[in-house]
């Protein structure tokens, strides 16, 4: 919860090259802002999962963070869709699907489907 | 007391009242405060761990983690209260153990203990939310007048 993971960026597709070096220069990006210490980033076929925690004393400002990520991302990388989300939830997901996906006997379209679902978990309100 | 009420007095109540104030105990509010602080964070402490323990092992996110978290918290104060314990809680923490949800299943549960020998129905049925029925009355109602407000705004396009 409160330590850095650091998880490695990732693309469902490890030989899809264009989503890795995407996957990897997002989590440089956002890793760049001051409020945020730790960032998940998975690319998938169309959607990009972006999950970071935010500092305890920065927490008050997340509408304002969640807004300014949204704003960079849409700046620098015009045409992707990305999901955002501060979520812890979503993050511990995101850095166990990583986990597995190192596995190379876990298909892409494994991990595909297991990234709609987090999405999906993001979008689910009550 | 106001002043007005004391002018009515005659001077015997007056003299009594002045030598009840010399003797009286003064109420310890600060003790009572951090008293207060202290089992309530206790409380929500126990809350915050629950809604993590339901990210870890369930499929909720930190957004909807909150309603399994609350119904958990109602239902140990429920349980307590019928063992007899969140009276002793109660007693010595004062409103940091009421003014948390946990503070809602003692109500409905003691109300209900106590209106036990009236039978089940016009005794337990008929009291249990004698002091409960008021904040879910007031709840509903005032989350109605917003959820209108909200509505009304989204659809000016305010929001």
């Amino acid at each position: 919860m409160i330590q850095s993971i650091n998880p490695e960026a990732g693309a469902t597709n490890d030989f899809d090259d264009k989503n890795v070096k995407l996957a990897e220069k997002v989590k440089k990006d956002i890793q760049s802002l001051d409020e945020i210490y730790d960032v998940a980033v998975i690319a998938g076929k169309e959607d990009t999962l972006v999950a970071y925690k935010v500092k305890h004393m920065k927490r008050f400002g997340m509408k304002r963070i969640e807004k300014e990520i949204n704003k960079k991302l849409e700046k620098n990388y015009p045409g992707e869709n990305f999901i955002v989300s501060s979520d812890f939830k979503i993050f511990i997901e995101a850095v166990e699907l990583r986990e597995r996906m190192k596995d190379p006997a876990y298909s892409e379209k494994k991990a595909e489907k297991q990234l709609q679902r987090i999405i999906s978990l993001k979008k689910e309100m009550t | 007391m106001g002043d007005k009420k004391k002018q009515k007095l005659t001077p015997e109540q007056q003299q009594y009242q002045q030598l009840e104030q010399k003797h009286e105990l003064k109420r310890p509010v600060v003790k009572n405060c951090i008293k207060a602080f202290l089992v309530g964070g206790t409380i929500c402490l126990i809350g915050q761990a629950i809604t993590y323990f339901y990210i870890y092992f369930f499929n909720f996110t930190e957004q909807t983690a909150g309603n399994p978290t609350v119904a958990t918290m109602i239902f140990i104060s429920m349980l307590l209260t019928g063992f007899g314990i969140y009276d002793h809680i109660g007693q010595f923490a004062g409103a940091g153990s009421a003014v948390p949800v946990t503070g809602f299943g003692n109500s409905v549960i003691s109300a209900a203990i106590e209106h036990r020998t009236e039978g089940f129905v016009l005794g337990v049925g008929g009291n249990m939310f004698k002091l409960a029925g008021t904040v879910i009355l007031f709840g509903v109602f005032s989350a109605f007048i917003v959820a209108l407000v909200k509505t009304l705004l989204t659809m000016m396009g305010v929001l």
